[in-house]
């Protein structure tokens, strides 16, 4: 079956509720069983919708070292998650070859892995992004989008690599892999999640492509915004969260709400979205008692949200990548 | 957003209220976004302006909603005058949210005549309720009920400023069931406040009230104090008019500030004192801790249906972020419900 659309994820952070910002819990997550690893809400859901029985190819990047393969790969199959490729950090060769800086940094591991997962694909095939706000995922994305859309030049390319501290080995292979890719306008959303809380203004500088968001019922409402999703996946992406995770109808409506405040989501479509899950809700939604009723009660509560005075809408402008690995920096050494 | 294992309770904050609105407020809303899972906030005010605001610092959309208010009513608003020309302003739409059930309590850092009106104009009165009180905490030198609980209860402080003895013993009453659930110390020592802790001495309403307080075997009377028994701890609540809880108040206030301040001199004017000071200085950070104003969250207004916590005018977001953290736990607490039997206990057993 034919791929119609590429969605790029990280794991840790982004798809792993993963903690490793000290030594202790870096070893905790390093030995953890895959039964023991936590999804973060809803993530597991909209993967499965996204995949869309074959026509959403899946593609898991990760800054996780190799040798972890197993137990992630055997965390995504307990999770129903499918996918088609997964890449992880060469950490132990980086080790042994004394490429020590590459062991931490992320862009000349990442931007040559996803323009080298570009290589195969139809020129045309659009991508969405996932990452987190704990490393660069926002800026590597959003680097790799301007690259294969030919709007960053070779040279402009090459101060960004080594402003990275990228190894020039990793930058040659970019320029490569990036030369020899077709021009391609692809990736229409980036997706990075506030793990840390940071400050969504953060990502204004990455324009209206990237959206900052607090949980993936955002990224479907937005996703069924651009016409990617149905309604009937939105759905069950909002009943994950309430039934698996107790999360409260105020709080998912609350999400919505702050779309729309950052002028990310349409109330119009928020109405729609909620008149045709209490129209056409599935009946396969929900196994848990009452499931049912609270998707109900989501949805009336969505169809009703008020007109809000909603911010300034984002550009998308070019973005300069110098002045964001700058900013960038404070985040990055957290 | 992580489980809690409290029930989710949601306060509605009046974002345009107190000196540094709406920036302070918007930044203990935010903490607390993070901080506290169970709490959800609906903060009310100029809505373009506070969603900037959130855009600008870490904070947690899942626990924070905003309602838009057109107005505001200042700091040196004519409270009555005020609330009349503007029925758009925040603390006025926050108390209506509250009344309709949206949120459980209200929280504001605005001007308190504006923020008790709104309160008493849209909230019902408990029954057996004639007027409202303030309650304040504050630190004592003795401690109480299960938590070791360092803080007295001294209301009224600002709310009424003429009582009768009939309220002043409405006073004790909500005192004792609010210390009761929210320091969970089961039996309060009430007292009034008087200039001599004789049962006939004080103007002739705080003798009635000590009359009938006496004669009450729910509550735990303790009889008069005098003012130099408020920082000692005698009482856990101590009852008196708005008017002369609210100069208390305002004097333990200064009497702290003075203290820091004539610290801060000593420590310039010589070197011995210098050396002193710094020696006490994990002592004097812990007294530092103990009287800090911010970390006590506000004082309740005692005597509605609903709940409103007032935080000091001055309140920045530290301040904010534990005031919403009291009426969390003053909600979950059930202190309404104290206080309604209670007034209740005591009607009856009066009619009787």
């Amino acid at each position: 079956m034919a791929h119609t659309h590429v969605y790029r994820w990280d794991l840790d952070k982004t798809y792993l509720k993963t903690d490793f910002d000290s030594l202790r819990s870096l070893i905790k997550t390093a030995f953890e069983k895959p039964e023991d690893k936590l999804a973060v809400p809803g993530a597991s859901a909209l993967l499965r919708e996204l995949r869309g029985g074959g026509t959403g190819r899946i593609c898991f990047i990760s800054g996780s070292p190799r040798q972890m393969r197993k137990v992630l790969t055997r965390k995504l199959h307990l999770d129903g998650v499918e996918f088609d490729e997964f890449i992880l950090k060469p950490n132990l060769r980086n080790m042994l070859t004394g490429r020590f800086r590459a062991m931490r940094e992320q862009v000349g591991y990442k931007l040559p892995a996803l323009l080298a997962g570009r290589a195969g694909l139809p020129a045309e095939t659009p991508e969405t992004c996932f990452g987190d706000d704990a490393e660069s995922d926002g800026f590597i994305y959003s680097l790799y989008a301007d690259v294969i859309a030919r709007r960053i030049d070779r040279p402009s390319l090459e101060k960004v690599l080594v402003a990275a501290g990228t190894y020039p080995a990793d930058a040659l292979r970019a320029l490569a892999l990036a030369q020899a890719l077709p021009e391609a306008d692809a990736v229409r959303r980036i997706f990075i999640r506030l793990d840390r809380h940071s400050p969504t203004a953060r990502f204004d500088r990455y324009g209206a492509r990237l959206v900052p968001i607090f949980n993936y019922l955002q990224v479907a409402a937005v996703l069924y915004q651009d016409g990617l999703l149905p309604p009937a996946a939105v759905g069950r992406v909002a009943l994950e969260m309430i039934d698996r995770f107790a999360y409260s109808i105020d709080a998912l409506k609350n999400s919505l709400e702050d779309l729309i405040r950052r002028n990310r989501l349409r109330t119009s479509v928020t109405a729609q979205l909620g008149r045709e899950l209490l129209a056409d809700a599935p009946p396969a939604m929900g196994q848990l008692p009452g499931s049912r009723e609270r998707l109900e009660a989501f949805a009336q509560k969505i169809a009703a949200l008020p007109e809000t005075r909603r911010g300034t809408a984002l550009k998308q402008e070019p973005i300069d990548y110098l002045a964001a690995l700058e900013a960038d920096l404070p985040y990055r050494r957290k | 957003m992580a489980t809690s294992p409290h029930p989710t309770v949601t306060i509605a904050v009046d974002a345009m209220g107190g000196d540094h609105a709406p920036d302070e407020i918007v930044r203990g809303v935010a903490a607390l976004s993070i901080e506290a899972p169970h709490i959800q906030t609906l903060l009310v005010g100029d809505e373009p302006r506070l969603s900037e605001l959130l855009t600008k610092i870490r904070h947690d959309a899942e626990r924070i909603s905003i309602f838009h208010a057109s107005e505001l009513i200042g700091m040196e608003d004519k409270p009555g005058e005020a609330l009349e020309q503007r029925p758009d302003a925040s603390i006025t739409v926050a108390a209506k949210l509250v009344a309709s059930g949206a949120a459980q309590a209200l929280v504001s850092a605005g001007n308190t005549g504006a923020s008790v009106m709104a309160c008493s104009r849209n909230w019902k009165r408990i029954a057996g309720v004639r007027r409202a009180a303030l309650a304040a905490v504050y630190p004592t030198e003795l401690r109480r009920g299960e938590k070791d609980d360092p803080f007295s209860l001294i209301l009224d402080v600002g709310a009424t400023l003429d009582v009768t003895a009939e309220d002043l013993v409405a006073f004790a009453l909500m005192g004792s069931a609010y210390a009761s659930r929210v320091s969970k110390n089961e039996r309060p020592r009430v007292a009034l406040l008087s200039n001599g802790s004789e049962a006939g001495k004080g103007p002739p309403e705080i003798v009635e009230a000590h009359r009938l307080l006496a004669s009450s075997p729910d509550l735990n009377f303790v009889g008069n104090v005098e003012g130099v028994d408020i920082p000692r701890g005698t009482a856990d609540v101590v009852v008196c008019s708005g008017f002369v809880g609210n100069v208390v108040l305002k004097m333990l206030e200064g009497v702290a500030d003075t203290i820091v301040r004539l610290a801060g001199y000593a420590y310039k004017e010589r070197l011995v004192w210098r050396a002193g000071l710094m020696m006490l200085s994990g002592g004097i950070s812990r007294l530092k801790e103990v009287t800090d104003w911010e970390q006590y969250g506000g004082a309740p207004l005692l005597g509605f249906d609903r709940l409103f916590i007032k935080a000091h005018g001055r309140s920045k977001a530290r301040a904010i972020t534990n005031a919403c953290k009291v009426a969390a736990k003053a909600v979950g607490s059930d202190v309404h419900g104290e206080i309604e039997r209670a007034m209740k206990a005591f009607e009856a057993r009066r009619a009787a």
